[in-house]
């Protein structure tokens, strides 16, 4: 069977209370979702918690998916929500605590530890809305219209994305810093 | 270096295997697992958007009806013809636009702000086309009164709209909030045309125009506020 429409019989049995296809989907999708936080510069344990969170989020709101759509579309836009608001919440707090402390470590990002992967290096220079769209491209190995699905955008807007950001990948790895055996290295 | 390199380098780098601690996968199993049940998927695109077109309908028709239809009788079949479908696409547009907006993951076929725009361009240019009085007699007043009984119609779409939709889930709540009002909006420019019988340009241009674009307005700002409102949590 195609894996695209096994998840979607594995959503339409979720939602019908079936725990063994719920059980499925977690592992199935959830190393998806983890790296796609991961790639999106947060640490592992940022990821789990957001992981955790997405998963809460998608069971309170999974009578919104319809059969015959695909899932990907649907997983990816809540898990950008939630990472946005995340990232919200922790630019409220980081304000309201670098009103308190006026310290430099409290403008500090979220340390990187465990997440330089070859992968993550190679997106970590790209701005978020590129690195997102690749993400959902090339190793989610979504479509344009999926990836357009998920992020609200048009076709248009995802492709012109992917291609600045292929422009900035091959700059990187064309660079001096960067051959093409250091880019091998990266893979 | 080629696209056709860079995409090797990017598919090598995504089959490196990417775990997650099985204990935390159990863990949401668990926590899903212990509140379980068969739920029951929103209906069609289709079924939403007709409900949202005639519960718009229905507000400016009954608003009218409380009112009087003297616009509409005043009204030539030409401007007829023109103003009423006009308002139904934009109406059937918005609706259908509001729907995607509030299930995640949905083909998204115009833009909340595109849609804001066109409709408000849209009505400009069909009032601008159809009415020559150019006298701004009790420009103010008069005005004023319009924009209010759109705007007070549009409380009442908007609610009902909320109710038909309260099940769905916006990932971008102030694009919901913002074409949600622009629907809620239309409901009241409806019902404006359906009564008020002034028919002097710029009274038509301004104020019923502005009853879409304030309704689409307070609709993302009520959005925005939600949202910027600190959680429980936060805030203990």
């Amino acid at each position: 069977m195609n894996p695209a429409s096994d998840l979607e019989m594995l959503m339409a049995r979720y939602q019908q209370g079936d725990f063994a296809a719920a059980t499925a989907l977690i592992h199935r999708l959830s190393p998806l979702l983890h790296r796609f936080f991961v790639v999106q510069l947060a640490s592992r344990r940022d990821a789990d918690d957001l992981l955790q969170e997405t998963w809460l989020r998608i069971h309170e709101v999974r009578h919104t998916y319809r059969a015959g759509e695909p899932v990907l579309p649907w997983l990816y836009a809540i898990a950008r929500h939630i990472r946005v608001d995340h990232y919200r919440k922790a630019h409220r707090t980081g304000a309201r605590e670098g009103r308190l402390e006026e310290g430099p470590e409290a403008a500090a990002p979220p340390s990187g530890s465990g997440r330089t992967t070859d992968l993550e290096a190679l997106l970590a220079p790209l701005p978020e809305s590129q690195r997102e769209v690749i993400e959902m491209l090339k190793i989610a190995g979504m479509s344009l219209e999926e990836v357009a699905r998920a992020t609200s955008s048009s076709v248009g807007s995802v492709k012109q994305k992917a291609h600045r950001a292929y422009e900035k990948l091959r700059e990187r790895l064309s660079g001096p810093g960067l051959s093409k055996g250091r880019a091998g290295g990266l893979s | 270096m080629k696209d056709r390199e860079i995409d090797e380098i990017l598919k090598q780098a995504a089959r490196v295997p990417h775990d997650v601690d099985p204990a935390l996968l159990d863990r949401v199993a668990t926590s899903i697992g212990s509140s379980l049940r068969p739920v029951r998927p929103l209906p069609p695109t289709w079924v939403l958007a007709g409900g949202l077109v005639l519960i718009c309908a229905g507000v400016a028709l009954a608003g009218a009806a409380r009112s009087g239809f003297y616009g509409i009788q005043r009204l030539s079949v030409l401007e007829r013809a023109l103003i009423f479908p006009t308002l139904g696409i934009f109406m059937g547009l918005a609706a259908t636009t509001c729907v995607s907006e509030m299930i995640p993951g949905s083909r998204r076929r115009v833009a909340p702000g595109w849609l804001l725009g066109a409709g408000s361009l849209a009505l400009l240019a069909v009032f601008a086309v159809l009415f020559r009085d150019y006298r701004t007699d009790h420009f103010v007043s008069q005005g004023l009164v319009c924009l209010t009984a759109g705007l007070l119609h549009a409380i009442p779409a908007a609610l009902a709209s909320w109710l038909l939709l309260r099940r769905g889930f916006a990932v971008n709540s102030v694009a919901a909030g913002l074409v949600a009002g622009t629907l809620a909006g239309l409901a009241g420019v409806t019902m404006l045309e359906l009564h008020c019988a002034n028919f002097q340009a710029p009274h038509v241009m301004l104020w019923h125009t502005a009853v879409m674009l304030v309704s689409a307005a307070a609709g993302a700002l009520l959005a925005w506020l939600l949202r910027s409102r600190p959680s429980r949590a936060l805030r203990s």
